[in-house]
């Protein structure tokens, strides 16, 4: 009886164990159902928005070389050729280039596809014709694609649409990882026995014999044990994304997702981003070489990784293109063709791929556009980026730091950062976020939040000026200063050369920085009209009222520098900058437009007369050995900052086409051991020499009057009297002390004469 | 040497200004006191137009004793010129967001030419966006020093601007600024 009862009780729990154990492994399915489905849908790759730089404008009399203009096509992928093909091709005629241009949508209108005839001269273009010969006032070049973001998850990711995938990579990658995709439940149990099998042989882990979907599973995921368990999880999972999902829908997530190479911090995920990374071409025009090598990679990244390893890389390749060729994916010849290519990498960080600016657009986006705005798929957004100005800023950064580097910390390298706006429109046309451009990390053109150090004072002589107390000639002292601050401590600023230069006039005073002359000043104009004026400038946040505020004691960002400098350069209007014009839906309507909108902020006059003593920055103060590298008749104004123990290196300035501001400094806030002149200052140079700079040129207001003054004394001369002679622009009437004896020396006569043969010259014309 | 040649340089420059002063008075072309406009301005004058000293500089080729050259005029560029002729139909088929983006092109080409920001500001009038259209005529006034047409015409469209907002005063004074210049320039273009 008892024995019975016994029996009956452990069947009873053996049944309760097996239903239970049941029940839980259903659970655990449904569980992991759950988690991975909602995995997929958060990820799921629909329309992303196609980020757009601005187009080129193309026109008689543009600033522009043949060789420029073939860069440009280049970067659009024309291919040059003898006889002018489909769309996307060009030829060369001497000085004459044919361009087929594709047709082409741009934010405010769509042109069909076209031939276009550019005549180049040596330093401009011509003319332009169309095929009928027919002179066209201007033509725009289709917008290059910077990227394809979701506005909202805000992932960098060049996500691409089922459509831009080349046919041939799906095919590839089923031939060479996952022969029977098509059919399967989302497991191969016939490829993971025979994976097991190699692998017990081996007695190592060999062959994954993982489904594309269990692939996809293990990147969402990214848990790197390898055990038995885990497989069984994950094919768990891939048996319900399967039962949820269909196979077109795998396969574009699977190219949207799978890992493909590491840049430093930055895991490079999904086919798109991949193909700029690897070759700096979108993934549509890969040829069959570059498919075969893409999808080598794909079973090693950090093994087969083309740069480090090119041997493996292009053995894997070429067992990848005999592959496609015996599963007929490609013709035996295609194969024998594309084996002989080399691999076709390119050097790291090349291609357009500009992720500070794409982050600067996602913010932008973010703080203007209602996020249900955002979420519409296929959104075309429209920027200002100009990708020559971009380049070059990269380049002149990049070249510049490495020299800097020479020499100094081992441990540490330096970094920096550039913002380039046009001043009349407030358009930023280039934002380097760091050394390393490919890298979409911390992005110190806009979170680099440094002291400003002296780019500080055009702000305290602007103000000074606005008060109509001083002018550019008016004379201040350089004498030690001791300020009581509110805590009790006496504050004594010094000189960066630790001396001091007795009575300065204010053009003098602002040329050099010195820092003695400039807080006396400001203290004299007041610290809340100075806080004042910078926020009329567009500085967001009120600065400290403190003393120590005059000598840049402000944190700032380049783009917040570049926002106040914007306003000094247009004449004191203020535009706010922008980075995005427009963001069109679908069916072409425009979601929202940045119109271009400009506000007073400043006196045209003060303002004017500020921008002119900055150029004697650049003549006699600390931007001078900036001259040495600029063309000679390039007028440009800036001024220098250094935060103190050297610790920031700043440069900003502008010419009449482009405000440049660049920071130099090391992420750790370690001294550098460079003033703005000697970090900054260089790089800021290179990219005003290097690009198509228009000089500054701002008619002066009718109320001004240009005077020489000698710039030591402040005192009235007239030009070329006394090497020390420098212009300045002042109130019309405003009476200078006149320099003794300078009227009568050779100089002046010989001025004379010039300036009488120039006007003779004038009348004959 | 340098003598013989200052002295004819000198009396060439007495016979100019002796000549530029009968015109001036003959016609009343210029307010006594107009400044010295600087030299042609040139959208199409290209990069680098500019000389930094010690190269001359435009502004001060007429120094105080020097006769003042003709008033400059703003000319648009063909590139422009077919844009702002895209806009103005634009403008008249009611797309004014269209004519604006339109004329925010022609800036990218000419970003110093006073009547692009003339054609913009009045674009933004028909907007009724009167702060705007005053902001873009005084960028317009700031860049059109020395050419009387486009000065009188930025006081014309701030004018207009203060009329949008009602003030009514400052708008009749900005109307006679612009009737003063108009009138000097008319004066000027008679000689």
């Amino acid at each position: 009886m008892a024995r019975s009862r016994w029996k009956k009780t452990l069947w009873r729990l053996s049944l309760l164990v097996l239903v239970l154990g049941i029940a839980a492994g259903g659970a655990y399915y449904v569980y992991l159902d759950r988690l991975v489905s909602h995995q997929f849908e958060g990820r799921r790759w629909t329309l992303p928005a196609h980020v757009y730089a601005s187009p080129l404008e193309l026109y008689a009399g543009l600033q522009l070389t043949q060789a420029d203009l073939r860069h440009e096509l280049a970067r659009l992928q024309y291919r040059r050729v003898e006889r002018l093909e489909r769309p996307g091709t060009y030829r060369q005629q001497g000085a004459r280039l044919d361009v087929a241009l594709r047709p082409a949508v741009f934010a405010d209108e769509s042109r069909p596809a076209l031939i276009l005839s550019i005549q180049c001269g040596a330093t401009a273009i011509e003319s332009l014709r169309d095929s009928a010969g027919k002179e066209m006032p201007l033509v725009r070049l289709e917008p290059l694609l910077i990227g394809s973001i979701f506005p909202i998850h805000g992932e960098d990711r060049i996500v691409v649409t089922p459509n831009e995938v080349p046919p041939l990579l799906p095919a590839a990658l089923k031939a060479v990882e996952d022969r029977k995709f098509d059919h399967h439940h989302g497991v191969d149990p016939e490829a993971l026995l025979r994976a097991m099998w190699v692998d017990l042989r081996s007695g190592q882990i060999e062959q994954g014999g993982s489904t594309l979907t269990q692939q996809l599973v293990k990147s969402y995921f990214l848990d790197p044990r390898r055990n038995l368990s885990r497989k069984l999880e994950e094919a768990a999972m891939a048996v319900a994304l399967e039962s949820h999902f269909s196979k077109a829908d795998l396969m574009n997530a699977y190219i949207n997702e799978i890992f493909l190479g590491q840049d430093g911090d930055r895991a490079i995920h999904g086919f798109g981003l991949a193909s700029q990374f690897y070759f700096g071409k979108p993934l549509s025009e890969l040829d069959v070489s570059e498919i075969a090598l893409m999808v080598a990679i794909v079973r090693g990244p950090s093994y087969y990784d083309p740069r480090r390893h090119a041997k493996r890389a292009l053995a894997r390749r070429d067992l990848v293109l005999k592959l496609m060729a015996e599963q007929q994916v490609i013709s035996a010849k295609d194969a024998q063709v594309a084996t002989a290519k080399p691999l076709g990498v390119i050097a790291r960080g090349a291609g357009s791929y500009y992720p500070a600016y794409l982050d600067f657009v996602r913010r932008v986006l973010r703080r203007d556009y209602r996020e249900e705005d955002l979420t519409k798929a296929g959104l075309r957004i429209y920027t200002s980026l100009e990708p020559r100005a971009q380049e070059q800023a990269e380049l002149a950064l990049d070249r510049e730091l490495t020299r800097l580097d020479r020499g100094k910390r081992a441990s540490a390298a330096l970094e920096g950062a550039v913002v380039v706006t046009s001043p009349q429109s407030g358009d930023v046309i280039a934002i380097v976020g760091g050394r390393n451009v490919a890298f979409d990390g911390f992005n110190r053109a806009l979170d680099g939040r440094r002291p400003m150090g002296s780019l500080v004072k055009p702000f305290i002589y602007l103000t000074a000026l606005e008060t109509g107390r001083y002018n550019a000639a008016t004379v201040i002292q350089d004498a030690p200063v001791q300020i009581r601050l509110a805590n009790g401590d006496l504050w004594r600023p010094e000189n960066f050369t630790h001396q001091t230069y007795g009575p300065v006039p204010l053009v003098r005073a602002l040329a050099e920085s010195l820092n003695l002359a400039t807080v006396g000043l400001g203290m004299d104009v007041g610290l809340p009209k100075i806080s004042q004026t910078l926020q009329r400038f567009g500085l967001e946040r009120l600065p400290p009222q403190v003393p120590s505020m005059l000598l840049g004691a402000v944190d700032v960002t380049p783009l917040e520098v570049a926002q106040l400098y914007n306003g000094l350069a247009n004449g004191g209007f203020r535009n706010p900058l922008r980075g995005v014009r427009a963001v069109i839906s679908d069916d072409g309507k425009a979601v929202k437009a940045f119109p271009l909108q400009v506000t007073p902020v400043a006196p045209p006059e003060a303002v004017y007369s500020v921008d002119r003593m900055m150029e004697q920055v650049m003549e006699r103060g600390t931007g001078r050995p900036a001259r040495a590298v600029l063309p000679a008749n390039l007028a440009v104004a800036g001024k220098s900052g250094t935060s103190s123990d050297l610790r920031d290196s700043w440069f900003a300035g502008f010419s009449g086409s482009h405000v440049v501001v660049v920071w130099v400094g090391y992420d750790d806030d370690m001294p550098t051991g460079l003033t703005g002149s000697a970090g900054a200052l260089p790089v800021w140079a290179r990219i005003m020499a290097g690009s198509q700079e228009v000089s500054w040129d701002a008619p002066m207001p009718e109320s001004l009057a240009e005077t020489w003054i000698d710039y030591d004394t402040g005192e009235r001369v007239e030009k070329g009297c006394t090497p020390e002679a420098v212009p300045i622009a002042v109130p019309v009437g405003t009476q200078l002390p006149v320099k003794a004896g300078c009227t009568n020396s050779p100089h002046t006569i010989q001025s004379i004469v010039e300036r009488a043969g120039e006007w003779l010259r004038d009348i004959i014309h | 040497m340098v003598n013989s040649t200052a002295c004819t340089a000198y009396l060439a420059r007495y016979v100019a200004i002796a000549a530029f002063t009968v015109c001036l008075s003959a016609c009343g072309a210029l307010p006594p006191m107009a400044p010295a406009p600087p030299s042609q301005p040139s959208p199409e004058a290209g990069p680098n137009a500019r000389q930094t000293q010690p190269g001359p500089r435009p502004e001060e080729a007429p120094s105080e004793q020097a006769p003042r050259s003709p008033p400059k005029q703003f000319h648009l560029g063909p590139a422009a010129l077919s844009l702002v002729s895209q806009a103005h139909k634009q403008s008249q088929s009611g797309d004014l967001a269209g004519a604006a983006t339109t004329l925010e092109r022609a800036l990218r080409i000419e970003p110093n030419n006073p009547l692009l920001w003339i054609e913009l500001g009045g674009v933004r009038l028909s907007e009724n966006n009167g702060d705007q259209a005053d902001s873009m005529g005084r960028k317009a006034l700031a860049l059109a020093t020395g050419d009387p047409q486009a000065q009188s015409a930025s006081w014309r469209l701030i004018a207009d601007s203060l009329r949008l907002r009602h003030r009514n005063a400052e708008a009749a004074e900005a109307d006679q600024k612009a009737a003063g210049l108009a009138a000097s320039f008319l004066g000027a273009q008679g000689r």
